[in-house]
């Protein structure tokens, strides 16, 4: 990993920390900020998938699916980001709907690990049991905004720390005998 | 490549270029312990986990896919599996991004394998086997590359294998090309993602790994997305590489094989000193002449592993018998020689070879401007020891 690099995953993951607590500070007003980080995240995702055409799967063979994948997310954002005066619950519903799907995931994943004789998939456990937690306050405190902006606020938090640590991670020096 | 050409196969081709028995089950055990030489395998003898030569399925599986870990899985991948065929490869209108990818794709001949093979030379008997892994698998493996990439190593529906009419070795067609219709079928290949159920080599089903639109995926490092199928020697097929234009690509391995053999005799004579250089898209003349409707009928036959096939004929050669390949054979020897002994071991000689091999590569491909495999030192020869590692 580059200096460059490194000084760019720790200052990401330090932003998504501060941006978390601020969040936590001013939960009463934080529920636009959450749509707008869903909205710009989608935005983001379809950005880079387009980029990711333009610069690589256009020389592919059956790379125009990137493309497709961009437009779609990009909409998808848009349309999010348009959503200032629906009701929290549909924020809360949605953020129900994405946990409970990343935890399902993380779940299989670890018992198809542990399947496969690996020990290794008790941290993929606990991410999908957490996940699916949340998912299930999200549902039962559907009433209550102010649950939306700590569950995204822990979220957040959870990210930047493991990018903070990814940036600590040492870069292997290959040595040999030439 | 499988056991039965790294193994057995390595054995007849070191025998055949003059090596004596005992030498030849060195450089065959040596071949095919690359596939076999894991970070897990490392750390449970207490060897440098730097110079592992492969990742089992497991490791891969908890590999992430940040910078460091790509570098890491490139490393390995490149230098021993699936060794870049030519680093400065140039295709117009392309990005650097993608073409960082596009140089490392796999094939024979290239400047590397010359590099490979004078590397192994006067560094042992370990040393030479790491390098017929290398090269063997440079005909294997031609066309995809060692790190994980989607628009280069993706595979999609259009993928069809040669299937040659009955009784088509015994009507005198081998080694012949074999597509037409009167010689043979192309017969669709099915794939499956279902990594615990065995190839099926009469139905044409495979196991690959599954479509995954992330570019750097596991899932999509070298030959995965077209499974073990590119490693069976009897495969004869056609399909759209994704770097390749939409191209239909043919990919006949038995005749690949059947050079790769000769390359191995012709490379080992250059190691054993026999001749004075090496060169590419040079083989050895004789051993067609002489074996080529033996090796043939080996290559052919669809069947998941040669093992017993090349076993016999290796015996046959050599007279002596070839023991079964037990991966734990050299373990103690490693573990329990002190610190400043392991160099001396087999292990400890491999892993010498293993980290030279790794170095260099790693060292030529950042060189070409390519960041993919991170970076290597080269250090001189009295510094570098197994037990300075531990240092």
């Amino acid at each position: 990993m580059t200096k460059f690099q490194r000084l760019k995953r720790i200052l990401f993951g330090i932003l998504m920390i501060l941006v978390a607590g601020v969040m936590v500070e001013f939960a009463n007003d934080a529920y636009m900020v959450i749509l707008v980080f869903i909205g710009w995240g989608f935005m983001v995702s379809g950005i880079g998938s387009m980029f990711y055409y333009f610069t690589m799967a256009r020389f592919m063979v059956g790379g125009r699916r990137a493309l497709y994948i961009g437009v779609i997310l990009m909409d998808f954002g848009i349309i999010t980001m348009s959503l200032s005066d629906v009701p929290g619950m549909y924020v809360l519903l949605y953020l129900a709907i994405l946990h409970a799907f990343a935890g399902v995931i993380e779940i299989l994943r670890a018992r198809e690990t542990m399947k496969n004789g690996s020990k290794h998939f008790k941290l993929k456990l606990s991410h999908g049991i957490i996940d699916v937690l949340l998912a299930i306050c999200c549902i039962v405190f559907i009433k209550n905004t102010k649950i939306a902006v700590f569950i995204y606020s822990f979220g957040l938090l959870y990210s930047g720390i493991m990018y903070v640590i990814s940036g600590f991670r040492r870069t292997a020096m290959l040595q040999y005998i030439p | 490549m499988q056991e039965d050409f790294h193994y057995y196969a390595t054995y007849c081709a070191a025998f055949l270029a003059g090596f004596g028995h005992e030498d030849s089950l060195d450089i065959c055990y040596s071949a095919q312990f690359v596939d076999l030489c894991s970070r897990t395998l490392l750390l449970k003898i207490g060897a440098p986990q730097n110079a592992a030569t492969t990742q089992l399925q497991l490791e891969m599986m908890d590999a992430s896919t940040d910078v460091l870990s790509l570098q890491d899985i490139t490393r390995i991948w490149a230098s021993f599996h699936f060794l870049p065929r030519d680093l400065y490869a140039e295709k117009a209108k392309r990005t650097k991004r993608y073409m960082d990818r596009y140089r490392l794709i796999c094939g024979p001949n290239g400047e590397l394998l010359k590099k490979t093979v004078e590397l192994a030379k006067g560094h042992g008997l370990q040393h030479a086997g790491i390098a017929m892994h290398v090269l063997a698998d440079t005909w294997a493996h031609s066309n995809f590359a060692g790190t994980p990439t989607l628009v280069i190593n993706n595979t999609d529906e259009h993928f069809y294998e040669f299937r040659e009419a009955a009784g088509g070795e015994a009507n005198g067609n081998a080694g012949t090309d074999l597509d037409s219709d009167s010689e043979g079928t192309w017969v669709k290949v099915k794939f499956r993602h279902s990594p615990s159920e065995p190839d099926d080599v009469e139905k044409g089903l495979y196991s690959n790994s599954l479509f995954q639109g992330n570019e750097v995926s596991i899932m999509n490092l070298g030959h995965g997305r077209a499974g073990h199928f590119p490693d069976y020697s009897f495969a004869k097929y056609k399909y759209l590489p994704a770097w390749g234009d939409y191209h239909e690509l043919i990919k006949d391995n038995p005749s690949d094989y059947r050079k790769a053999f000769s390359q191995m005799v012709y490379a080992m004579k250059f190691l054993k000193g026999s001749i004075d250089l090496f060169e590419t898209e040079r083989y050895e003349e004789e051993v067609p002449e002489k074996y080529g409707e033996r090796i043939d009928r080996i290559l052919r036959k669809r069947q998941i592993n040669a093992c017993a096939d090349w076993k016999e004929f290796g015996e046959e050669l050599s007279g002596q018998e070839i023991p079964d390949f037990d991966v734990e054979k050299y373990q103690d020897e490693y573990s329990k020689a002190g610190k400043g002994e392991k160099d001396n071991t087999f292990i400890g000689r491999f892993i010498k070879g293993a980290l030279a091999q790794k170095g260099m590569v790693t060292g030529e491909i950042f060189k070409s401007g390519n960041m993919i495999a991170g970076f290597s030192k080269a250090v001189p020869k009295d510094k570098l020891s197994i037990k300075n590692f531990f240092k």
